[in-house]
């Protein structure tokens, strides 16, 4: 019997996978194509010997010879693993994270800790990683944990909905709606702040969120632009609507009371600013899917926290 | 257990057929209507299953499953003998042991798994132990399963019946030897079932591992569904996997009960 | 710490939200067991092989893959139903199989000859098993059927993955605001571990009574 069923599963399967005979090479494409130019690296800002000051964060990290970061590693753009190639990491975050490392190595040698929402602070607390570098959205609450270097990138949160559905046209219409939310994203706070009657369901990942809004299971879905962008390019069924309606700045995260390696980072942060390499891994990244040019970065120290 | 009805007569035969039949014919269209309305919404399409038809992707998932069962193999041989001395401990004369295995036990069988993970993840370090990755999963999913396991063979132990240890002691064995040649293959033997339960289980629980980023299946099914867009093909594969992998180890465990019950009778 | 304590509501609601789950999951677990248990030893075998073909298919598989695949792909194939309802419905056809197992195990505990007395008198099979065979198999599997619930009971946290607020939800949400997370989760550990004392507790007692002594 149980052979059976084993069987009937297979076959079934085997019947599914028969039938995209030819279709061989039309596999879904990935989300925006991210890929990491290969000269990113090659004119990068590699830190002065002067600058590596004895006995702090830097020296600890030139010495064991890698950077220990925590980032995603399902963030499409801005750190997605490569199935078909698990060492290759793209994506914003990811080459920010690469750049820091040659900023302090000289090579970008980095080892990913994917964290879960929760664990941020507690890893950088207890040393287990040496930067964060995940969306990390710098609030006061949290600068009370972790010391924040940047911010880096400014993005907002922004409403999608099905496409051909007319009657939402921005965060205003969302009044009385149900509205999906990522779990642990600034959403969860900042939609019912807007919108106190709007109902929030959360989901734990961005691709359950966009399937559930898919399935009628939402009115609208509240991400941040970025990954709404990167979702709305690689499903034509998705449409986001009206204009960002929160300020999110992400932070580097960083040991809390670190001002040495915080003021090493943000000189690091102003070089490849100023280099162009920013720019270059913006581009390369969350620019496949917005047009328009590389957006000026922000101020660093200009968001309470950082 | 075929003690339990008579054998069916010609007439209560023709009765089982005709339900066999209907429920047969219920269960197919059932299973029609919803692979019919699966792909109405596409979801059977040929190009959203076109990924799993590449290496590189299977290699991916299959990585996963080694963590999956080299994690899953440790805590098992390691949480089954501890399980065996917690529960002997439990049921034994001395109140001192009796009181501390008891206490463990209740103890860590209520803790929930995840804490335990963050403790080892948190806690640990921050008084210089700091485990490798492995560990990080494996020593909490022990500690938790070991209470689990003990508690399934206290419960064989329990069932039987009372005249098997009092037979072994009257011919002259001690305590130790008779719970060791009697009373312990007997009642592992009544609660395999339990104990492979157990054991898939705890294959599952690997999955807690994606709070200390260790590399196993159901991770990196979400690393791949986000990659591809594919939420529900990517999860029924993995599915699959999961049936499989497991199935065959109910499979074989059920195989080596069969043998040792021809063996032993 | 202090603007942690006067958040408390949140908390609170998705405490409440774990325990009605947690019991209506496990009641319908309870009963669903049984039944595929009886089912498992019946004179039919299609209804053999189906209670098999369940037990096998939801004891090897992650209880997250199949949530996914309830919440996510079901609508597709047909269903739709609200988020809380599939959330249950997923929990107990899920422990369910745990407990047919487990019930299995004590059936087969049960000594030879009480079938053969009960057939011996005329009894027939939902007599047998009604009256005979299960009352003494579910007195010799009381540990390890609360050993499922308590299973059941730290399960529910899986509901935060998609979009039940029950207690981890509500501590994840808690810490997004107030970035506490060593006493939120390790309060909301505790209350869990409390919950599994008590389940643990009433089944010792509930062991010790119905113990059958030989």
């Amino acid at each position: 019997m149980k052979g059976r069923v084993l069987l009937v599963t297979a076959g079934t399967l085997a019947v599914v996978l028969a039938g995209c005979g030819s279709g061989g090479e039309s596999a879904v494409p990935p989300a925006g194509g991210a890929t990491t130019s290969p000269d990113l690296f090659k004119d990068a800002p590699v830190a002065e010997a002067a600058a590596i000051l004895p006995g702090s964060t830097m020296e600890r990290i030139k010495q064991r010879g890698k950077l220990i970061v925590a980032e995603a590693l399902d963030a499409p753009l801005l750190s997605q693993q490569n199935p078909s190639n698990p060492d290759e990491v793209t994506g914003f975050d990811a080459d920010l994270a690469k750049l820091l490392a040659v900023y302090i190595l000289g090579k970008p040698e980095v080892e990913i800790v994917p964290p879960a929402t929760e664990t941020r602070e507690a890893l950088l607390a207890n040393g287990t990683v040496d930067v964060v570098f995940n969306t990390y959205t710098i609030t006061e609450e949290r600068a009370t944990q972790v010391a924040f270097a940047g911010p880096y990138f400014e993005s907002g949160l922004a409403v999608a909905v099905k496409s051909g559905n007319t009657g939402i046209k921005g965060v205003d219409d969302l009044g009385g709606r149900k509205v999906i939310v990522g779990a642990n994203t600034p959403a969860v706070t900042e939609v019912p702040k807007v919108q106190p009657t709007a109902q929030i369901i959360t989901f734990g990942t961005d691709p359950q969120a966009v399937t559930a809004l898919l399935q009628g299971r939402g009115d609208a879905y509240v991400q941040d632009l970025t990954i709404l962008a990167s979702d709305a390019k690689a499903n034509p069924q998705l449409s986001v609507v009206g204009n960002p309606f929160t300020k999110e700045p992400y932070g580097i995260g960083l040991k809390h009371g670190d001002d040495d390696f915080k003021k090493f980072v943000n000189d690091w942060l102003k070089k490849v600013q100023d280099g162009g390499q920013w720019a270059q891994a913006w581009k390369s990244s969350l620019g496949t899917v917005v047009d328009s040019a590389p957006p000026t970065p922000p101020a660093i120290g200009s968001v309470p926290g950082s | 257990m075929a003690v339990l009805y008579d054998a069916p007569g010609p007439r209560a035969r023709r009765r089982i057929a005709i339900w066999s039949a209907v429920s047969g014919v219920v269960l197919a269209v059932l299973l029609g209507l919803g692979l019919w309305q699966f792909a109405r919404h596409g979801q059977l399409d040929a190009a959203r299953w076109a990924p799993f038809t590449q290496w590189p992707i299977w290699k991916y998932l299959l990585v996963g499953l080694l963590g999956t069962l080299e994690a899953a193999a440790y805590v098992a041989v390691l949480s089954a003998v501890a399980g065996v001395f917690l529960a002997l401990g439990r049921l034994s004369g001395v109140r001192v042991v009796r009181w501390l295995a008891t206490g463990y036990i209740e103890i860590a069988r209520t803790l929930p798994v995840l804490l335990m993970i963050y403790v080892t993840l948190f806690a640990l370090p921050s008084v210089g132990v700091n485990l490798p990755l492995l560990w990080k999963l494996a020593l909490p999913l022990t500690v938790a399963n070991a209470a689990a396991f003990a508690e399934i063979f206290r419960a064989g132990i329990l069932s039987l019946p009372r005249g098997q240890s009092e037979a072994a002691l009257s011919l002259g064995m001690t305590r130790a030897q008779a719970m060791r040649y009697v009373v312990l293959p007997q009642a592992v033997r009544h609660v395999t079932p339990s104990l492979v339960s157990q054991l898939v289980s705890l294959l599952k629980d690997t999955s807690l591992g994606y709070v200390v980023a260790f590399t196993e299946l159901l991770y990196r099914a979400q690393v791949l569904s986000a990659y591809n867009h594919l939420l529900v093909q990517t999860f029924l594969v993995v599915t699959f996997i999961y049936l499989v992998c497991n199935g065959s180890l109910s499979f074989v465990a059920h195989r080596l009960r069969r043998s040792s019950e021809r063996t032993h009778g | 710490m202090q603007a942690l304590l006067g958040d408390l509501g949140p908390l609170l609601q998705g405490l409440l939200t774990t325990l009605w789950m947690a019991v209506l999951s496990a009641v319908g677990a309870l009963a669903l067991g049984v039944i595929v248990t009886a089912m498992r030893v019946s004179p039919i075998p299609v209804l053999r092989g189906v209670a098999f073909a369940y037990v096998q298919l939801f004891l090897n598989v992650p209880l997250l893959a199949l949530l996914v695949l309830f919440v996510f792909a079901l609508p597709d194939a047909g269903l739709l139903m609200p988020l809380p309802m599939t959330a249950v419905v997923v929990l107990v056809i899920y422990e369910a199989a745990y407990v047919a197992e487990a019930v299995r195990s004590g059936v087969n505990t049960v000594a030879l000859g009480q079938a053969e007395a009960a057939r011996a008198l005329g009894l027939t099979f939902r007599q047998t098993l009604g009256s005979v065979i299960l009352p003494q198999a579910l007195r010799a599997v009381v540990q390890p059927v609360g050993n499922v619930m308590i299973a059941l009971v730290m399960n529910t946290s899986l509901f935060a993955a998609v979009g039940i607020v029950e207690l981890t939800a509500a501590a994840n949400k808690t810490n997004l605001i107030h970035a506490q997370p060593i006493p939120i989760f390790v309060g909301a550990g505790l209350t869990y571990m409390v919950l599994a004392l008590l389940i643990g507790l009433g089944t010792g007692w509930l062991e010790r009574r119905v113990a059958i002594v030989r």
